[in-house]
């Protein structure tokens, strides 16, 4: 994993406000993650969520605000340190899946060409595509899209994860593996921004905000979040409908 | 030349190798066209006159063509955003796909010349290399062309009419139909600022009056600076950031 070198926390987002023209997306945002855990931007669509984290990678520019990602300004000089996986699978489509995760291997400096074949062998077959490799990327299924995606984002073994909706198209058992990999990297100090709407991502996350109308309605960790509502049984999507209910403002449960 | 413009350059290269129904309208499309030119002009000294100029502005109108379709693909299909949140720099993206696409640019243009040479027989009087290096130029013009104003558009169709916009104004002001000394003066003002004006004059004088690239110096250095600016340009244009 390239070294970060920094301890602080992994995203400080403060007073961020976006709009796409005269739509205001996020107004006055805040929000601090800390280091070397799976954290859940959680909500339905619209929330944010997506604007989010392309302002985060640098791919968006906050028109107020400051954002910082592991410690420094979003730019293409700590981009080698992160990895990004968009909502839309984003694969050069005429390439197989090992042309496109080599590529980005190369374009993320993998310049040793033996650990970089060892590195996209290994990222091909945690995704599950081996038996594809060969096969172009306009000829994949929606899910085998959405993994070969995530392979070409994790090819360089980034300490900075981004995955907007990585859970999208994919069968429960392709699942529970992608959430058993995404555990064992945070495990070895890697930070994982996650945004998805649904509830069974959410229960894996270590910590979670409830994402409405571009604001944080609630911040904490599943647990927290669940026993915030007072009922025993409550689910996260309880938890959800809860904080909406009671007014949605920008509570930390913790 | 970085790494990355190499990467860039080579994927885009496999990815049109790959797909072998645009390879073979890449070679295919301009032949049908030379094709066209030469049997709809009988007059084997008027098609020697013409040929030049209906070469220069064949190239520029493929070469934009299919950068300008291509690069714009990239990014309605994410691919290119994906990229700009990468380590590469922007000089390093647009570079990358310049070579890239000029490998293919640079194909239709040898393919349309050697036909016109020789199935269509057109003579020429100049050396050969002189003449492809020039026609390798017009190529790297309209590769830049084709990107720059890729990136102005925002999708497939605002793209298609960069054509007419951008294209078909620079076919009928370069000379080919008629000399630029005999248009109106406002005219002559503006084929005088258009690139495809200095393209057909250079291949003119190459072909017709066995002249040499030295002595087509202007003709190169106007080409030279479009090329160079409009990569400038189109790098400026590409932010990483695009709220």
């Amino acid at each position: 994993m390239p070294e970060s070198n920094f301890s602080g926390p992994a995203v400080e987002v403060n007073k961020v406000s976006f709009a796409y023209g005269r739509q205001k997306v996020l107004d006055e945002f805040s929000l601090e993650i800390p280091g070397g855990i799976s954290f859940g931007l959680l909500g339905p669509n619209g929330a944010g969520k997506t604007t989010l984290i392309r302002l985060l990678v640098g791919l968006l520019k906050a028109r107020a605000g400051t954002i910082l990602t592991l410690g420094r300004k979003p730019s293409p000089r700590i981009a080698h340190l992160i990895g990004y996986m968009p909502q839309l699978p984003s694969l050069y489509a005429e390439l197989s899946v090992i042309q496109n995760v080599e590529f980005f291997a190369r374009i993320y400096q993998l310049t040793d060409k033996t650990e970089r074949r060892r590195r996209v062998e290994e990222v091909i077959k945690l995704v599950d595509l081996w038996e594809h490799r060969r096969k172009s990327a306009m000829n994949l299924s929606g899910g085998m899209k959405q993994r070969a995606s995530l392979a070409c984002a994790i090819v360089h073994n980034p300490p900075l994860l981004f995955l907007d909706e990585p859970t999208v198209g994919l069968d429960p058992e392709l699942r529970v593996t992608f959430w058993e990999y995404f555990t064992a990297l945070t495990r070895q100090g890697a930070t994982l921004i996650i945004s998805s709407h649904t509830m069974d991502d959410a229960a894996h996350c270590d910590r979670l905000a409830f994402m409405r109308d571009g604001r944080v309605i609630a911040l904490g960790s599943p647990d927290e979040l669940r026993q915030a509502t007072g009922q025993a049984k409550a689910t996260l999507e309880d938890a959800f409908l809860y904080f909406i209910k009671h007014g949605g403002v920008n509570k930390n449960v913790q | 030349m970085s790494s990355s413009t190499l990467t860039i350059a080579s994927r885009i290269i496999n990815q049109l190798i790959r797909d072998r129904r645009t390879i073979i309208l890449i070679v295919v499309v301009p032949l049908v066209i030379a094709s066209l030119v030469g049997v709809s002009v009988p007059d084997k000294s008027i098609l020697d006159y013409t040929a030049p100029a209906i070469l220069a502005v064949l190239i520029l109108f493929f070469g934009f063509l299919l950068t300008g379709i291509s690069f714009l693909r990239e990014r309605s299909q994410g691919t290119l955003e994906r990229l700009m949140a990468s380590p590469v720099s922007r000089l390093d993206i647009v570079g990358g796909y310049l070579l890239g696409f000029l490998l293919f640019a640079v194909l239709q243009t040898m393919v349309l010349f050697f036909y016109f040479i020789y199935v269509l027989n057109v003579s020429f009087y100049g050396d050969l290399w002189q003449i492809l290096v020039f026609q390798v130029l017009i190529g790297i013009g309209a590769v830049c062309m084709g990107t720059f104003f890729s990136v102005l558009a925002k999708n497939e169709f605002q793209m298609v009419q960069f054509i007419p916009m951008i294209i078909v104004p620079q076919m009928f002001l370069c000379g080919l139909l008629w000399p630029v000394s005999q248009m109106p003066e406002y005219l002559q003002w503006l084929a005088n600022v258009l690139p495809m004006t200095y393209g057909v004059e250079g291949i003119r004088a190459l072909m017709l009056q066995g002249q040499n690239l030295l002595d087509i110096g202007k003709d190169v250095g106007v080409l030279a600076a479009y090329a160079v600016g409009l990569l400038i340009l189109t790098a400026l244009t590409l932010r990483r950031s695009t709220g």
